[in-house]
């Protein structure tokens, strides 16, 4: 689907990045794919066909909310907002990542 | 919440679209340069964002689909079966739901029609009834809650130059108010319907347009010869205005206009200026925003100041929708239809039944392939939306057939069972499409769910089902061919009947008079001349009568007795006759005496003997009652079934006066017409008449019953089949899944009749409850066709017993061929097979 250019991420994890990033608070598109790359030492650079579907997903599941507001440099952009239930998805998909790594680094150990 | 969360989505899928690409675009515009190559195909992007929406979800939906499909096509037999049996039923709820939206919900073809109401005036014995041209202009000049309102008359037929055509007299304001269009022309002027200055102008109906003028371009301004006065075409309607009236029309003339085709009419004056001279109907246009309440309330209030200053009492005013129905047809219509639609709603519970119980059958036989879906991880619910996605597939082929028999079933009965041309507008349309929609998720879950829910279910609870199922098409089937016979046995009854009067070797005779020439004093002695002249010289009478017996109009008058008040008036039948009316039809007078000609200026009338039985306890003959004015009762008839073959009214019967023209009974013979014919052209070479035999009319007041019956006999058959299929199946299934226990019992000696007793006995728990509940059922119900069943008792022991031997049959046959395959088992197969 797309072109994804972080191909070493695993499946799902790019809906984590996106959860954590939004934990910290109302963000747009653009936002986010400037974030993940500047904590990362930009190795994680979200193409925008990864990261708008991913974004309907959180909506689709109700993990985030949009509404439309203005950007920095006073734009129309789109805001997300994390939801009571996507913070429990963000915990809960948090363990379970955290149970693969460990058994990931355990395998190749 | 997901599902809702999605429907929303697709909802405002527009917006949504726009949102996405707004921030893709602002997304790419942040990222800078041309350099930047993170930046993919946007499109794609877009594309995939939305996909994140519809695909899971689509998809497995349209897998169950695709899934259904090809289970479908590989068992054709069966699904064969089941889409005839639910298409044929759903064909008839659909086809009897467009009648039923023809008849009672679709409002007239006019422009915004939820604005437009029947305006109705309450009389005196609270019907509702039309208003005086007089208080129509009063009305119309004073609502506020109207804006504008319309009169109009019913279809009457006029004379062409060459043909004849139906005309309605309207207000000018009839297309204005009605939002109609000209497809060429101006239309009608306000000042066209002036009764001072009436104008000789006419608009056509499309139809008429095209069939009589040729589609001629240059209509507008021609003349056309109506009732021998040239009229000034000024304007042809909308193609798609079929009037508001049941009949169609061809012209519309003015109000006004009808002092022009008719100068001579005594009434007409009154009737385009007296605030007496009821009726015209009038409807209106509310102004929006205002409720029907509101309208009534105004209404009201102007009705009574007119009707105060015409020292008369008014009783309010009632609006209604424009539907067919609404114009007091209620009573007479909605029992019918409400029957109607029981038979159709008990058949089509008999072929969900049937297919519910061939569904079980094959979930029986698909148990090892939903048993390893389970145990591969499937849900149950998983599993179940796949087996209603099955009955859903099929109850949607078998609604588009339901529909397609939609559009020729109605029109095809309407055509068998009503002898006018009605211009209802039965094909059907968006409203019929959703009942379609409706009907066929309604009727897949109710044979597609009880079977889903065993099917998946891993015990063994099918036998019950099986056995319910049975029972009840069993009973409904029992009702259904219960009431059937009933309507049948009815329409015999009412067929054998004595009427009380002679029918067969009567004739009438009808008459058209140049209504230019001929007011009532003229009519009158027209008349007595013309009988004159035909009875002179022998003794074969003629009868006169304004209305002919069993002919469609009724006419009612009111009479009190003295010393009461006008408001304790009494409506009975009213008949104007001559003496040899009741001569010709074999009318035996029991007391007093008949019409004499001395009687002319004399108020007398005869009486039948249920008048003098409920008014006068039998003793009338002598008696006075104050009709117009005091009157003499002179003579007692028998009674007889003049007005219609369900029941005796109470009957005045007046001598004839010249206000209508009446029509002529007479004993046919094959002189007798062309005799009238010679005197009539004698007396009057400009008049027409045309004979028709007596029984014609009982033919026509048989007919709507005969097809009602007809249609609940076919019904019956139909049910009857299906039952007998169903039955069928049940006990053959039986068999077949008793193979190795049949053949264990005939191994060890059991006879074939045993076998027999074994197949029969297995199911008759379940038909005796069936039968039971159906008789109990068709009794209780059989209260709903009283009125359809000409004084028969609804509980007709012949009836019942007709059906009892009918389904017997049925049922006979229906065991036979399973039963006789039984007992043909061969016990060392039988034991192999498995």
């Amino acid at each position: 689907m797309g072109t994804n250019k972080s191909p070493d991420l695993l499946p799902g994890t790019l809906d984590l990045l996106v959860l954590k990033t939004l934990a910290r608070g109302r963000m747009h598109g653009y936002g986010i794919s400037q974030h993940l790359k500047s904590i990362s030492d930009e190795v994680l650079e979200v193409g925008e066909s990864s990261l708008y579907p991913a974004l309907q997903r959180l909506l689709l599941n109700g993990y985030a909310e949009a509404e439309w507001g203005v950007s920095e440099n006073n734009r129309r952009a789109r805001y997300y907002t994390l939801t009571p239930d996507g913070r429990k998805q963000l915990t809960a998909e948090r363990k379970e990542f955290d149970r693969m790594i460990l058994a990931i680094q355990k395998a190749l150990a | 919440m997901k599902l809702f969360r999605r429907i929303r989505f697709w909802l405002r899928a527009r917006q949504n679209a726009a949102d996405l690409a707004e921030e893709i675009e602002f997304h790419r515009s942040m990222g800078g340069g041309p350099a930047n190559t993170t930046m993919g195909n946007t499109t794609l992007a877009r594309e995939d964002a939305r996909a994140v929406w519809i695909w899971p979800w689509l998809e497995s939906v349209m897998q169950d689909f695709r899934y259904a499909l090809r289970n479908l096509r590989s068992h054709p037999g069966f699904a064969l079966v089941a889409i005839a049996a639910l298409g044929t039923t759903i064909g008839l709820t659909i086809s009897l739901f467009s009648v039923f939206n023809a008849v009672a919900l679709r409002p007239w073809p006019v422009d915004d029609p939820s604005h437009v109401f029947n305006i109705l005036a309450l009389n005196d014995r609270r019907q509702p009834s039309g208003f005086s041209l007089a208080e129509f202009r009063y009305l119309a000049a004073n609502s506020k809650t109207f804006t504008g309102m319309i009169a109009q008359r019913d279809n009457q037929n006029v004379d062409l130059a060459d043909s004849k055509a139906a005309c309605s007299w309207v207000s000018a304001s009839y297309f204005r108010v009605l939002g109609v269009g000209m497809r060429a022309g101006r239309g009608f002027l306000p000042e066209e319907d002036d009764p001072e200055a009436p104008q000789a102008v006419v608009v056509v109906s499309d139809a008429f347009w095209s069939a009589r003028l040729g589609s001629d371009p240059r209509a507008v301004g021609r003349t056309i010869r109506v009732e021998e006065t040239p009229f000034t075409v000024v304007g042809i309607a909308a193609s798609d205005f079929t009037g508001t009236t049941p009949g169609p029309v061809d012209l519309y003339v003015p109000m006004a206009a009808a002092s022009i085709l008719q100068p001579s009419a005594a009434w007409m004056k009154a009737f385009l200026t007296s605030p007496d001279h009821c009726c015209s109907r009038v409807a209106g246009r509310m102004a929006r925003g205002l409720s029907k309440q509101q309208g009534e309330a105004e209404l009201g209030v102007l009705h009574n100041q007119f009707q105060n200053q015409m020292h008369q009492e008014s009783r309010g005013v009632r609006l209604e929708g424009t539907a067919f129905i609404a114009t007091g047809k209620k009573d007479k219509i909605v029992p019918i239809f409400a029957m109607m639609f029981l038979g159709v709603t008990l058949v089509l519970l008999l072929a969900c039944a049937n297919v519910g119980n061939l569904l079980l059958a094959r979930a029986a036989a698909r148990r090892r392939e939903i048993s390893v879906r389970l145990s591969l991880g499937a849900s149950r619910t998983r599993l179940i939306r796949q087996l209603l996605t099955e009955s859903l597939v099929l109850a949607i082929l078998a609604s588009g057939l339901g529909l397609a028999s939609a559009y020729w079933l109605p029109p095809l009965v309407f055509r068998y069972a009503v002898s006018d041309v009605l211009s209802f507008r039965l094909t059907p349309d968006t409203t019929v499409y959703f009942f379609a929609l409706g009907v066929s998720f309604v009727v897949c879950l109710m044979f597609g769910l009880a079977p889903a829910l065993a099917g998946t279910r891993t015990g063994n609870t099918r036998h019950r089902l099986r056995g319910v199922l049975l029972a009840a098409q069993v009973a409904l089937s029992v009702m259904l061919l219960a009431g059937a016979s009933l309507l049948v046995r009815g329409i015999q009854k009412a067929r054998m009947q004595d009427p009380g009067f002679q029918i067969s070797g009567v004739s009438i005779a009808s008459f058209e008079l140049p209504a230019s020439s001929y007011d009532a004093a003229r009519t009158r002695s027209f008349f007595e001349q013309l009988t004159r002249e035909l009875q002179g010289n022998s003794d074969n009478r003629i009868g006169l009568a304004r209305l002919a017996p069993l002919g469609r109009a009724t006419n009612w008058n009111s009479f009190r007795m003295p010393g009461e008040t006008d408001k304790q008036r009494k409506m009975v039948v009213a008949h104007d006759a001559n003496a040899g009316y009741f001569d010709v039809l074999g009318i035996p007078i029991l007391a007093g005496r008949n019409f004499a000609a001395s009687d002319a200026d004399r108020k007398v009338i005869l009486v039948n003997e249920t008048f003098a039985q409920r008014f006068f306890n039998g003793d009338a003959l002598g008696k006075s009652v104050v009709m117009n004015g005091p009157t003499e009762i002179v003579g007692i008839v028998k009674d007889a079934y003049t007005r219609g073959l369900d029941e005796i009214d109470a009957t005045i019967y007046s001598p004839i006066t010249g206000n209508a023209i009446p029509l002529a009974l007479f004993r046919s013979a094959p002189e007798s017409a062309d005799r009238l014919k010679a005197v009539l052209q004698q007396l009057e070479p400009r008049a027409r008449m045309s004979v028709t035999p007596l029984s014609d009319n009982l033919d026509q007041w048989l007919r709507a019953s005969q097809a009602g019956a007809s249609i609940a006999a076919a019904l019956g058959m139909f049910a009857l089949v299906l039952a007998t299929i169903g039955m069928f199946g049940v006990f053959a299934f039986w068999v077949e899944q008793r193979r190795t226990e049949i053949g264990v019992r005939m191994a060890l000696g059991a006879r074939p009749s045993q076998v027999i007793r074994l197949v029969v006995g297995a199911s008759s728990r379940s038909v005796a409850v069936g039968l039971i509940i159906g008789f109990a059922g068709a009794i209780g119900a059989s209260r709903l066709l009283v009125r359809f069943l000409y004084g028969l008792s609804p509980l007709d022991p012949t009836a019942y017993a007709g059906v009892a031997i009918v389904l017997g049959a049925a049922g006979l046959a229906a065991t036979y061929l399973p039963a006789r395959r039984a007992t043909k088992i061969d016990p060392m197969t039988a034991l192999r097979c498995d």
